[in-house]
């Protein structure tokens, strides 16, 4: 009886001290220096070695997967399914084409592949392709983020923009009526602090064609003039920070800028603002507004572990099957070399990508958190939340993203996204 | 003032024309040349991609063959590797350089994580000849390269760690899984 009464009492010793132990897979754990070798499997390389030095740690939060595939809307999930069959791969381009028409289809909702042979040689191509028609849902919107250049000292740096965006593609809700520069998407955004970055700010038209670059413009206000800017300008860091403008959405170029190449499946810890979609509010017929929590980062919480730049609050880890895709620019004067990306095999989102340099020498990572948004089940919209960036190189990082607030709307005025307004920007 | 004589104007003709040249051949036309690169270190692999016939990945124990026959890369039993892994590797061996030379002869090389029990990946050509030999040892702190020695040579070179991500590649792609 006492060897029983000692074993118990040894058992119950372990529970109280094992530190939140997994009770069951489907219980909330926290991944951590002390069980890292958890992480071995479900963590890029890069990112393991931070979890092993104690500088990150995740709260993994296994989610219902009937429920979390109701985070895009049923209009959206049936869109998909009929796409099967519909649409095939440019050759030379991995562009996007419609079967019937050997041509580029007019319009796209949902998915395009819901289907993906990883034997098929295109499998990269179409995998970049459901990501880029996925993000496409919401139609537009915009939100006002912050971008903060953070090293072992804390914050060195702190960028407050905005970006608005319209979407002509993969929107709910068909196509606009009038799209007559034949447009994928277009957006503005601007610097709005500090004063010597204020007004700088950034017009893109994205070209619905398979070998079109894209019209970049750049306004300065000290020389008021807007200048056209190359597309490959997308992999130089923004204002100086370890971050990089191709980061938005974790992958920000047209799928037809890279060369795309399936190379794996493994599950991988996605970040997330909460597993499951927010609500969003009407303040008109067209415009909802959306209001997320603040996620604090390390330099911002007196006497927090970790490195300065992980987030404290607000961002939970759920363990989801995803693609690894190799991508690699086709423009020699793009600064990335081979970039590693993970996809989310049914919601493809990127949560993770390992940039090389031109030299093979891997030095980024970048971790890219969302949000879902959904209020019944004929619109959903995806929002890239949360990029953090970490040059492993130099040791530091930079996050952007982490708005509080952000809004969807369906009916910008037309002369919007013009040259006009980005010289006006300041007035 | 004296004129100038026919002899004098051609002597001074002759000054100035020697003048002229050593402005032009030392202080100006090496500005006017293209900035000369640096001659940049060589590719690990200098042979051509296809002439690759042979790649042996040594590490633990254990051995990855890939051997190339008419139209595919097969392990030592004839089992097929899996699409394009095999010419992954080749193409990055091809066209990654070293980063950098780390120590030039290094009197603890387990520091690095070579000597006895590294890894050692071998690439050969069809008649059997070495094309490259590297000596695999630990990733560098900061994770974006890996240490490694050449062809027996002492000196550690940092490679880029895409060389560690083609090498993933290749365990996970065996064929006897």
């Amino acid at each position: 009886m006492k060897f029983w009464m000692r074993l118990l009492c040894v058992i119950a010793l372990a529970a109280l001290l094992a530190p939140e132990a997994r009770a069951a897979d489907d219980q909330p754990w926290t991944l951590d220096a002390n069980n890292w070798q958890e992480g071995k499997d479900i963590l890029p390389d890069p990112v393991v070695k931070h979890l092993q030095k104690g500088e990150y740690w995740f709260k993994v939060v296994p989610v219902d997967p009937a429920k979390f595939h109701q985070n895009y809307s049923k209009a959206f999930w049936d869109a998909t399914e009929a796409n099967g069959g519909k649409y095939d791969l440019d050759e030379k381009t991995c562009g996007l084409k419609d079967k019937a028409t050997g041509k580029i289809p007019d319009f796209v909702f949902g998915q395009p592949f819901p289907q993906i042979d990883k034997n098929d040689p295109k499998a990269g191509c179409k995998i970049a392709w459901n990501f880029r028609m996925t993000g496409a849902m919401g139609g537009g919107g915009g939100a006002t983020f912050t971008l903060n250049g953070v090293d072992s000292g804390g914050q060195f740096r702190r960028i407050k923009a905005f970006i608005h965006s319209r979407g002509y593609q993969g929107r709910h809700f068909g196509p606009l009526k009038d799209n007559p520069e034949n447009l994928a998407g277009e957006g503005i955004g601007g610097a709005l602090e500090p004063v010597d970055v204020e007004g700088v700010s950034t017009l893109t038209k994205r070209y619905w064609n398979w070998d079109g670059q894209d019209a970049l413009w750049a306004y300065v206000p000290s020389t008021r003039r807007a200048r056209r800017v190359n597309a490959a300008s997308r992999s130089d860091p923004v204002a100086g920070l370890d971050i990089f403008a191709d980061d938005l959405d974790c992958y920000a170029g047209k799928v037809e800028y890279y060369q795309w190449k399936l190379v794996g499946e493994k599950t991988i810890l996605a970040p997330l603002l909460q597993p499951y979609p927010f609500h969003m509010k009407s303040v008109s017929a067209t415009r909802q507004m959306i209001d997320t929590p603040y996620m604090t980062a390390g330099y911002e919480k007196p006497g927090s572990k970790g490195a300065p730049w992980w987030i404290q609050e607000n961002l939970v880890f759920v363990p989801r099957q995803v693609w690894v895709v190799e991508g690699q620019s086709t423009d020699p004067y793009y600064n990335f070399g081979k970039v590693i990306m993970y996809f989310d095999k049914e919601m493809y989102r990127i949560y993770w990508k390992l940039v090389h340099n031109r030299a093979g020498e891997y030095f980024y990572t970048a971790m890219c958190g969302y949000h879902f948004v959904k209020n019944d089940d004929t619109f959903s919209a995806v929002f890239p939340n949360l990029v953090v960036g970490v040059n492993d190189k130099t040791n530091r990082a930079a996050i952007g993203g982490r708005y509080q607030s952000s809004f969807l709307e369906q009916n910008w005025d037309p002369s919007y996204f013009s040259l006009r307004t980005l010289t006006h920007m300041t007035d | 003032m004296t004129a100038l004589t026919g002899r004098a104007t051609a002597v001074l003709l002759g000054v100035l024309t020697v003048l002229v040249a050593y402005l032009w051949i030392v202080e100006l036309r090496p500005r006017q040349r293209e900035p000369v690169a640096a001659p940049a270190e060589p590719a690990l692999l200098t042979v051509p991609l296809d002439a690759v016939a042979r790649i042996d990945l040594e590490e633990g124990g254990r051995v990855l063959t890939a051997l190339r026959t008419a139209d595919r890369w097969t392990d030592g039993t004839g089992r097929p590797w899996r699409d394009d892994t095999i010419a992954d590797l080749v193409g990055t061996l091809g066209s990654l350089r070293p980063v950098m030379i780390v120590d030039e002869a290094p009197h603890e090389p387990a520091e690095y994580g070579l000597g006895p029990g590294a890894s050692r990946l071998a690439v050969a050509m069809a008649s059997g000849r070495s094309a490259l030999v590297l000596e695999l040892g630990d990733r560098n702190p900061a994770s974006t390269g890996i240490y490694a020695r050449r062809d027996g040579r002492p000196e550690v070179l940092l490679l880029g760690g895409i060389l560690t991500w083609e090498l993933d590649k290749l365990r996970s792609a065996d064929p006897a899984h």
